[in-house]
C-alpha cells in the first residue's frame, strides 16, 4: 500500500495559483524527499498533507485517510516536524515527552527517544533553555514519541550548521530502518541525496523531475570548473590532450571544464611536473556541483 | 523499540482524562514561570490595599442603611480579579500560543481540540479559585469583611457563573483578534471602560443611562452580584437573580464563540 497518494493536487491563494497540479505517490517505508528553492509550494503541499490546509481541486490520501478531514486516526499514525513551532516553554524535555506521549494510543519509550535525538545532558532543561538545534532535536522527538508509521518532515536541517546537519542526518537515517515512512521537504541538494530513496524537484508550484537521487544528481550535474595558470612560457596549446573537456584561456589563465575532474586533474597536474613547474605557480580550484534548483 | 499499545482505545472517559492531565501540565507550567504567577496574583491584591488605603473607613448610605465601603470594594476587587485570571488571562496566552504555533502543534497530535481547551480552561478556573480565595481571606482578615453564610449561595453562584462566562470569552475573542500583538489592546478595551461604569472600582450614583448600558455588559452583573452578597442587608440567599441571568446569557455567547474558534485553534 502507499503511504501517500497525491493526485493533480491545486491550491491557490487569491489570484496567485500556489500548487499547480501535482501528483507523486510515497510508498509505504520509503523515504520521499521533495527539494526546490523557498517558494516552490513545498510547505503548502507538505500542510495539506498533514490537514492544516485545504486544498482547491485534486485527490490526496494519507495512510489511505482523507486529511482535510483531520481524523484523529491518521493524527495517532503521523509525526509532524513543522518548519517552526512554538513548545510550552516552561516544562522540560521530559516533561514535554511524557506530556505530547500521553495524546497518542501507541507510544514510545522517552529515554530511549532523548537518547535518539541526544538530548541526554538537557532532559531536564526547559524548552525556553535550548539552542535552536537542540529545539529542532526536540521537535523530532515529539514529532516520534507517538511511534507513527508516517513522519512529515519540513525543512529539518534548514539553519543547521554542517556538525549539526550531519548529526541530523543520522538520526533521520535511524527512522528509516526502524521502518518509518518519511516526507521530507528540503532545499539542499546533498540533504536529498544522502537521505532520500526517491527525489521530486519542485518549482513554481509543479513537479520538474522526479527519480532517484543519483538520476535528479546526473541530470544536473554541471561540469566542473578547473582554474590555473600556466607555467612560465607555456601556451594552452602545451597542454595535454583533456578527453572530453572545454579548454579556454585568457593570456597564462587558464579554464577547464570538465565532467571528468579527476581524470583531467591528474594529467594536468602530472603534465605541471614535467614542466618543472613550481606546484606554488599552480592553482586548482574546482567547484562543487550545484543543484538547478538553488539558483 | 515501541513499548506497546496502550490498553484502551477512545473513549469520553479517556478524553476527560486526558483534559485532566493537561491540567495538571497546564497549572505546572503556570506556576514554574514564578514571574508571571507571583503578578497575576499581586495586581489584584495591590488594587486591594490601594482602594483600602483610599476608602478605609468610610461607609456608603443605602435603602437599608449604612454599609461599610470595605463590604463595597472587596467584592468589587474580586470581581475584577475573576475578570483578569479568566477573561484576560485566557486571551492573551491563547493568542500568544497561537501565534506561537503551539496550538498548530497540539493541533497536529491525536488529542481532541475540546480535551486541550478543557484541560486549559480548568487551570484557568483553580487559578481564579486561589485568587478568591486569596482575596477573600485578606478582606477578612485585614478589613474585616465576611459573607453571612445565608448568602452564600449567592457568592458560589456569582463565582461560577461568572467565571464560566469570562472563561469562555476570553478563549473566544482570540478568533477576532488576527494578531497576539493586537490582544492588550483590544482586551484593554473591551474591559477598562466598562469596569468604571460597572461599580467596580468606586461607588457612585451615576445617571440611570449610564448603568443601563453597564446592566447589558456582563462586568456590571458580576461585580454586583458578589456586592449583593457581601452586602449585609441582603435578605434570603444572596441570589441576584438579574444579575446571573445577564451572566448566562453571556456564557451562552461565550460558548458559541468558543465553539467558532475551536473549528479551526490554529488560524487559517
Amino acid at each position: 500500500m502507499n503511504a501517500i497518494e497525491v493526485t493533480d493536487l491545486r491550491k491557490s491563494y487569491g489570484d496567485r495559483e500556489a500548487i499547480r497540479g501535482v501528483s507523486f505517490t510515497v510508498a509505504a517505508g520509503e523515504v520521499f524527499c521533495l527539494l526546490g528553492p523557498n517558494g516552490a509550494g513545498k510547505t503548502t503541499t507538505t500542510e495539506i498533507l498533514e490537514g492544516y490546509r485545504s486544498r482547491n481541486a485534486g485527490s490526496v490520501s494519507v495512510l489511505g485517510l482523507h486529511p482535510a478531514e483531520r481524523p484523529r486516526e491518521l493524527r495517532e499514525h503521523v509525526g509532524i516536524v513543522l518548519q517552526s513551532c512554538g513548545l510550552q516553554e516552561d516544562l522540560t524535555v521530559t516533561e514535554l515527552l511524557m506530556m505530547y506521549r500521553r495524546y497518542h494510543l501507541r507510544e514510545r519509550d522517552v529515554d530511549e527517544l532523548i537518547e535518539l535525538v541526544e538530548l541526554g545532558e538537557k532532559s531536564s532543561a526547559r524548552a525556553r533553555e535550548l539552542s535552536g538545534g537542540q529545539r529542532r532535536r526536540l521537535d523530532l522527538a515529539l514529532a516520534l514519541v507517538g511511534d507513527p508509521d508516517l513522519v512529515f518532515l519540513d525543512e529539518p536541517t534548514t539553519g543547521f550548521d554542517p556538525a549539526a546537519r550531519r548529526q541530523a542526518w543520522t538520526t533521520i537515517r535511524s527512522l528509516c530502518q526502524l521502518g518509518k515512512t518519511v516526507f521530507l521537504t528540503t532545499h539542499f541538494m546533498d540533504e536529498a541525496q544522502t537521505l532520500a530513496d526517491r527525489v521530486a524537484v519542485m518549482r513554481d508550484g509543479a513537479i520538474v523531475a522526479e527519480g532517484r537521487p543519483e538520476e535528479i544528481g546526473g541530470r544536473d550535474l554541471r561540469p566542473t570548473e578547473i582554474r590555473f595558470v600556466l607555467p612560465p612560457e607555456r601556451s594552452a596549446a602545451d597542454l595535454p590532450e583533456l578527453p572530453g573537456a572545454e579548454v579556454t584561456s585568457e593570456g597564462d589563465r587558464v579554464l577547464v571544464r570538465t565532467r571528468e575532474a579527476v581524470a583531467a586533474t591528474a594529467r594536468i597536474t602530472a603534465w605541471a611536473l614535467e614542466q618543472r613547474a613550481s606546484s606554488a605557480a599552480s592553482r586548482l580550484r574546482s567547484r562543487r556541483l550545484r543543484t538547478s534548483t538553488s539558483r | 523499540m515501541s513499548t506497546g499499545t496502550h490498553p484502551d482505545t477512545w473513549s469520553l472517559r479517556r478524553d476527560l482524562r486526558l483534559a485532566g492531565w493537561q491540567i495538571l501540565y497546564e497549572q505546572r507550567a503556570f506556576w514554574r514561570n514564578r514571574a508571571r504567577a507571583f503578578f497575576s496574583f499581586l495586581m489584584p491584591v495591590m488594587f486591594l490595599v490601594i482602594f483600602a488605603t483610599i476608602y478605609h473607613g468610610q461607609t456608603i448610605r443605602g435603602p437599608h442603611g449604612a454599609i461599610s465601603y470595605d463590604a463595597f470594594f472587596v467584592p468589587g476587587i474580586l470581581a475584577y480579579g475573576i475578570i483578569a485570571t479568566t477573561f484576560t488571562n485566557m486571551a492573551m496566552s491563547t493568542s500568544i500560543l497561537r501565534e506561537q504555533g503551539v496550538l498548530k502543534r497540539m493541533a497536529g497530535t491525536p488529542l481532541p481540540g475540546s480535551a486541550y481547551v478543557a484541560g486549559r480552561i480548568g487551570s484557568t478556573l483553580l487559578i481564579t479559585t486561589e485568587m478568591t480565595v486569596v482575596v477573600l481571606v485578606i478582606g477578612r482578615v485585614a478589613y474585616g469583611v465576611t459573607v453571612r453564610g445565608a448568602t452564600l449561595p449567592g457568592l458560589l453562584a456569582a463565582l461560577v457563573i461568572g467565571s464560566a462566562s469570562f472563561t469562555a470569552r476570553g478563549v473566544g475573542i482570540v478568533r477576532y483578534i488576527k494578531n497576539a500583538e493586537a490582544t492588550p489592546a483590544v482586551i484593554n478595551f473591551a474591559i477598562l471602560p466598562l469596569t468604571f461604569i460597572s461599580g467596580v472600582w468606586f461607588h457612585s450614583n451615576l445617571s440611570t443611562g449610564i448603568t443601563d448600558i453597564a446592566k447589558v455588559f456582563p462586568i456590571r452583573p458580576l461585580a454586583h452580584a458578589l456586592q449583593y452578597a457581601f452586602n449585609p442587608f441582603t435578605s434570603g440567599s444572596g441570589i441576584e437573580a438579574n444579575d446571573l441571568e445577564t451572566l448566562a446569557i453571556w456564557l451562552v455567547v461565550g460558548v458559541f464563540m468558543m465553539a467558532r474558534f475551536l473549528r479551526r485553534p490554529a488560524g487559517d
